[in-house]
């Protein structure tokens, strides 16, 4: 071991040269020393934050060459097959990207495969900290930032994806705008505006190009700044476990182990998406064609985020829909187009409040649940991503159509159908799921872990041979929380009077929720670790542990 | 977390206990122990308990691998900058990206060779984490979070004095009329986007079909005559309206038309692109004998707009705007590929499924005296997405 | 299986099973999903064959035999006694409609009711040649419906056609020679087609107006890619990539099922050469974006793989970053 207690004299040169005028030789220590807990399912965000970082470089590489211009020419450039197309200069400089910048065609498809991926790690990352609670107080702030990421970077994708004006990113634009004229009294004048006059007009792919390189960047940045920053002043949850508590956090330290290792997973996240666009053609505009208006194919589809979007237009019927006075309102537009969105981003953005309110917690959790101690909460996380599930496959029914060889109607009703009773399954099954995992785990916790190792007793019983499980794991098992709530416990105040708020509906509907969020749970209560049986355990003691 | 169980001994028979990845044995402690045995002369940045570190021929294999990943990237990122110049962008008689095989070529030796050099330093970089960085395990409290009720009413009763202090409390007028001023400022901003496009008015409701004007079949860029679908009892065809520039007799040699006249802007495609559609003799339904009009006291039908068979509708969906032209000639459907509403072309386009809120607009036509197709009128109400006014003049 | 015990508490043993369900379910897909038949009709792009060459005896001898049963031995077409069609009439479809079905072996047929897809032709080319000239001669109701258009290329000859039996040749010798000569033969006529082929779609010039005329009339069924999608009723659109030139020409002035049609007054025959030559050229072209093109299928697929591959992988290597240690593994 070399025994390197002071710095070189360059390093400390630099170091003070910073120090003297920032003062930050404490504050750089206690950040150096920040601890990460070493689980994979906290990087990742981190892929979120990798690609982000990709897409800004490939992006301003883009921006070198792209035109956002709808002007109308006649196609001329080194590719020889569209020579002599009309197309607008955006999709012909998109064009000179692909094949007359070396690299270009790369650059393009790593931005479009980060992009692809940079969503879909948003959607993990945030599912990991719904399902392990890591939304609770004090974090529901950097939950609501995170829900504002999601929002904007949907947003950001579909202007992208509508850049280079091919046929099926005008198609996007086509749908945007149908939705935007279906509101009523307002939509053909906030379309007139958007597009600076009809569609698609001549400034549309100009003033999506400013949205998309500069306004939202600009509010993703300051959002994942602001989110990176509240992060790190709280630090990560953590999961149960040996040592693991609310004031103290086990992992990683940023220096050296976790700046190595992110560093390291940077490039691991970079590799991929260079990886896929090397080998992989993604959105091959040139052989889509430029768009226009009056052309469509078969199998139109968005990129995969805006997937569910396009799926609950597609099975939403139009039996809603209202004419009062002869004026339209197309319920079947309104409802999937925005409601759907409204309902998904609202939904995500209350819900910690909700949980709260339901609850009565006012408590700060940094250890995190493991989510079959919350089965209600999983249950209902299980059930919308069985809901935006349904309606993604829904986007793409014609490929189902087409690929299974079902009817194309059959598979709108099977989607219409399944996006009403799918939820309620998935609830009902997850919540049993969980049930009996927190069955399994006071199991394990009495009687140890089965250990695969059979042995007959005397008496000629077969028995499984049960292990003691690691300190860890117990005290994993231990940190199962009580599901309680306080609006339940408040039957009366300190005077022995009811409290009035009971008796409004407000009230009552809290009271409801309380008992629907906490009736079912395997209570831990009593149970002392390894207590049990060592060499088999009876199904009296099975059926004894079920509250 | 929970499976991670200790199972040291699990195995009756294999020797040796199997131990498994990420269960710290006794064994493992003892050994840390072991090592801290050096605790006394332990130099890292973090406590000797919280600091396992890796036996020195572990962490001399571990440099090793993970420089052969260093040296992979290196030779992965040489391998890009020679991909880079091995084909030229744009050149004659030398392959050059701009043919899509040679593209092909170029992009997977670029990607492929930027991945080995990326996924190398990861690699190289985990390695070195893992096997030559000691394993940590250091704890580190959460910072106290709701600062001590002394602070927080120290702050509040040092806000409000400087507040109170200020007068922005106790001179009501000057806060009112400074609130006052900021209002029309916050305006502005929404008032300054009235100029990015015009008021809708009319624009939505008109096309450039009008009485007289003729057919031309996009992409061919030639009229079109009754006469032509004669020949296909079951033709479809997409079509625009003519509307040339200037006198409207052309303005090539000999009053000829030339591309130009053919031109027409994308506007105006999007809202007057129709679909003409021939129909078998009979298969017409009764929502075409409605009554859409009265001319000179005779009452006139949907069957008066078309002719000999032929049908025109709009080919613009009316639930969000995508082209909707699959026709199958043998149910007379019109679909639309984006989300499937189906249109009924034999009965006057009635909504049959999907989500669309009406039925495509018809285009009456006719035929002028040299047999061409024509128009006879404009759209009876705006073709293209539904919207809020749609069916008002 | 002890060493399958042994390991099943493996922290990584989930990822294992989850990969392995992941594969099984990828090969049994392959295995079970329908490969698309390679389309081997052949004949040259020709001119009509000579009455000379043709033999319509013959015709109506496979015309009685395997198309009689469902359209009738006139051609009129057959019905059940509540009036549903077993097989429509034929009288006035024209042989271009007749070439189409029988080159691209969706007739005969075994199910009336069931939209055929793309089959290996079941009948010679001479076979199908005799069939044409009887339905010429004897069905065809006047010069109604279309003609085969002859100028335009068909399918590539195939190499089984110019095969030789070791049978008919007494000596090792003779055989060999005559294997060297249909090879030549082979040699010579694909080159033929393949001239014939290049020329057609050289032919085209106007690349504007072929994929306006694609894109607006046919890729709303076919799709960009001529990959083909989803119609109604269970039906669908066939993808067109096999499709000879000749065939797509066909099928447009025919209207195979529920297709519409489009006559050559609406899209004149040269306009067709630069729609076909468009679609043709796109289809032949290679990808640019490296060797795997998700069959063209597009954003679907694509979405499939970020997640499948691309996310799937990047958590691998985050697994691999955060994999539990022991002290001094």
């Amino acid at each position: 071991m070399s025994k390197t207690t002071q710095a070189p004299k360059a390093l400390r040169g630099v170091g003070n040269f910073i120090d003297d005028r920032f003062h930050l030789a404490k504050t750089g220590e206690k950040n150096l020393r920040k601890v990460f807990p070493n689980h994979w399912s906290f990087m990742l965000g981190e892929i979120a934050l990798y690609s982000f970082i990709i897409l800004l470089v490939t992006g301003v590489f883009l921006t070198l060459w792209f035109k956002p211009s709808m002007a109308e020419i006649v196609y001329d450039g080194s590719y020889e097959r569209l020579q002599g197309v009309e197309m607008s200069e955006a999709y012909a400089s998109t064009l000179y990207i692909d094949f007359d910048v070396r690299g270009g065609f790369l650059v393009r498809q790593i931005h479009h495969w980060a992009a692809l991926i940079f969503v879909a790690s948003l959607v993990v990352h945030m599912l990991r900290v719904f399902f392990t609670g890591a939304f609770r107080k004090p974090r529901e702030i950097n939950w609501l930032i995170g829900v504002g990421i999601f929002t904007i970077a949907i947003v950001e994708g579909l202007f992208g994806y509508s850049l280079p004006d091919d046929l099926p990113s005008g198609m996007g634009v086509r749908i945007l705008q149908g939705v935007i004229m279906a509101l009523p009294l307002v939509g053909t004048y906030i379309s007139m505006f958007l597009f600076g006059g009809e569609f698609p007009g001549d400034v549309i792919i100009t003033r999506l190009y400013m949205l998309h390189i500069l306004l939202l960047p600009a509010l993703l940045l300051a959002l994942i700044v602001a989110h990176f920053m509240i992060l790190w002043h709280q630090k990560h949850t953590q999961y149960p476990g040996t040592g693991k508590t609310n004031k103290t956090v086990v992992g990683t330290p940023m220096f050296p182990g976790f700046a190595v290792k992110a560093g390291g997973f940077f490039f691991f996240t970079f590799a991929v998406s260079a990886g896929l666009a090397g080998f992989v053609q993604v959105n091959p505009i040139h052989l889509f064609g430029p768009f226009t208006p009056t052309s469509i194919t078969s199998g139109l589809q968005p990129d995969w985020y805006m997937g569910f979007l396009e799926g609950s237009l597609r099975i939403f019927p139009n039996t809603f829909d209202l004419s009062p006075f002869g004026y339209a309102i197309p319920t079947a537009v309104l409802v999937p187009g925005l409601g759907v969105m409204g309902l998904l981003f609202g939904g995500l953005a209350v819900w910690p409040f909700l949980e709260a309110w339901i609850t009565g917690d006012r408590r700060a959790h940094n250890v995190a649940d493991r989510p079959r101690n919350a089965p209600v909460r999983t249950a209902l996380g299980v059930a919308g991503v069985t809901a935006y599930g349904v309606m993604w496959l829904a986007g793409s029914n014609d490929i189902l159509s087409e690929t299974f060889s079902i009817d194309l109607y059959l598979t709108t009703y099977i989607f219409r159908a399944s996006i009403i009773v799918g939820p309620i399954i998935a609830f009902i099954v997850t919540k049993r799921i969980c049930l009996g995992l927190q069955r399994r785990d006071r199991d394990t916790l009495e009687h140890g872990y089965e250990s695969g190792v059979i042995q007959q007793l005397p008496s000629g019983e077969f028995i499984e041979v049960h292990k003691e499980s690691s300190q860890d794991t117990v005290d994993a098992l231990l940190s199962k929380p009580t599901i309680t709530s306080t609006v339940l416990e408040e039957e009366v105040d300190d005077k022995g009077v009811e409290s009035p708020h009971k008796r409004k509906p407000m009230g009552r509907l809290r009271r409801a929720l309380a008992h629907w969020y906490t009736k079912d749970n395997v209570s831990f209560e009593g149970v002392e670790p390894h207590s049990g049986h060592h060499l088999h355990h009876s199904a009296e003691e099975k059926e004894s542990a079920v509250h | 977390m929970t499976e991670n169980n200790n199972n040291d001994n699990t195995e009756a028979g294999t020797g040796g206990p199997e131990r498994v990845l990420g269960t710290p044995s006794s064994e493992a402690e003892e050994s840390v122990v072991s090592s801290a045995s050096t605790e006394a002369e332990h130099e890292g940045p973090y406590p000797a308990s919280e600091t396992h570190a890796h036996p020195e021929e572990v962490q001399r294999r571990g440099e090793k691998i993970a420089s052969l990943w260093f040296v992979i990237a290196f030779l992965g990122g040489i391998g890009f900058l020679v991909s880079y110049f091995l084909f030229p962008p744009n050149a004659e008689d030398v392959p050059a990206i701009a043919d899509p095989q040679i593209g092909q070529y170029s992009n997977m030796l670029l990607g492929g060779t930027l991945t080995i050099a990326l996924f190398g330093i990861g690699a190289g970089m985990t390695v070195w984490a893992r096997s030559v960085m000691p394993h940590y395990e250091v704890a580190s409290p959460y910072d106290e979070l709701p600062s001590s009720e002394e602070e927080k009413s120290s702050f509040g009763a040092f806000f409000m004095k400087g507040a109170d202090e200020s007068g922005f409390t106790r001179r009501p007028l000057m806060r009112r009329t400074l609130i006052a001023a900021m209002l029309p400022l916050g305006l502005a901003p929404i008032v300054l986007l009235r100029d990015t496009g015009p008021l809708p008015g009319d624009k939505l409701k008109n096309t450039a079909w009008e009485n007289g004007v003729r057919m031309v079949v996009e992409g061919t860029h030639r009229f079109i005559k009754a006469e032509d679908l004669e020949n296909s009892p079951n033709g479809m065809i997409t079509a625009l309206p003519f509307v040339p520039h200037g006198d409207g007799h052309g303005e090539g040699e000999e009053g000829e038309y030339t591309e130009e006249d053919f031109h027409l802007s994308l506007n105006e495609k999007a809202k007057s692109v129709i679909m003409l559609i021939k129909m078998p003799d009979g298969d017409f339904k009764s929502g075409m004998n409605e009554v859409v009009e009265t001319v000179d006291g005779e009452e006139r039908t949907r069957l008066n707009w078309t002719h000999n068979g032929i049908v025109a509708y709009s080919k613009i969906c009316t639930h969000v705007g995508c082209p909707a032209a699959l026709y199958e000639r043998t149910t007379h459907r019109i679909l639309c590929p984006c989300h499937q509403s189906t249109f009924d072309a034999s009965n006057a386009a009635e909504v049959v499924f999907g989500p669309a809120h009406r039925p495509l607009p018809q285009l009456p036509i006719g035929v002028d005296d040299e047999g061409y197709l024509i128009a006879t009128g404009d759209f009876p109400e705006a073709p293209g997405p539904t919207f809020w006014d749609y069916a008002k003049d | 299986m002890k060493w399958i015990t042994a390991r099943r508490r493996h922290p990584l043993a989930g990822y294992v099973v989850v990969i392995l369900a992941l594969a099984l379910f990828g090969v049994g897909y392959a295995a079970l999903a329908p490969t698309t038949d390679q389309a081997q009709a052949q004949t040259l792009a020709a001119d009509a064959p000579s009455p000379e060459d043709v033999d319509v005896a013959e015709g109506r001898k496979i015309f009685d035999q395997t198309c009689a049963t469902c359209h009738n031995y006139d051609g009129s077409g057959m019905r059940t006694e509540d009036g549903r069609v077993i097989g429509p009439d034929l009288r006035e479809v024209g042989p271009a409609a007749v070439d189409f079905q029988v080159s691209t072996g969706r007739m005969p047929s075994a199910n009336p009711d069931a939209q055929m897809p793309r089959k290996p032709m079941a009948m010679s080319e001479e076979d199908l040649v005799n069939l044409i000239a009887y339905y010429n001669a004897e069905i065809r109701e006047g010069r109604s419906g279309a003609d085969i258009p002859y100028d335009v290329p068909d399918t590539a000859p195939q190499r089984d056609e110019f095969s030789v039996n070791r049978a008919d040749f007494d000596s090792e010798e003779e055989y060999h020679e005559a294997v060297e000569e249909a090879e030549a033969e082979y040699e010579a006529a694909l080159e033929e087609y393949e001239a014939e082929y290049e020329a057609y779609i050289a032919g085209a010039e106007d690349t504007e107006m072929g994929m306006k005329l694609y894109l607006t009339n046919c890729a709303h069924c076919h799709s960009w890619s001529g990959g083909g999608g989803a119609l109604t009723d269970g039906r669908w659109a066939p993808e067109i990539r096999d499709a000879s030139p000749r065939e797509i020409y066909e099928a447009m002035v025919s209207g195979p099922g529920a297709m519409p049609m489009f006559a050559d007054t609406v899209i004149e025959p040269d306009e067709k050469q630069e729609l076909i030559s468009y679609v043709k050229t796109l289809q032949d072209e290679p990808n640019a974006g490296g060797v795997f093109d998700l069959a063209r299928v597009g954003q679907v697929a694509e979405g499939f793989i970020s997640w499948t591959i691309g996310l799937a992988l990047i958590i691998a290597c985050a697994i691999w970053i955060t994999a539990k240690q022991r002290a001094h593994d």
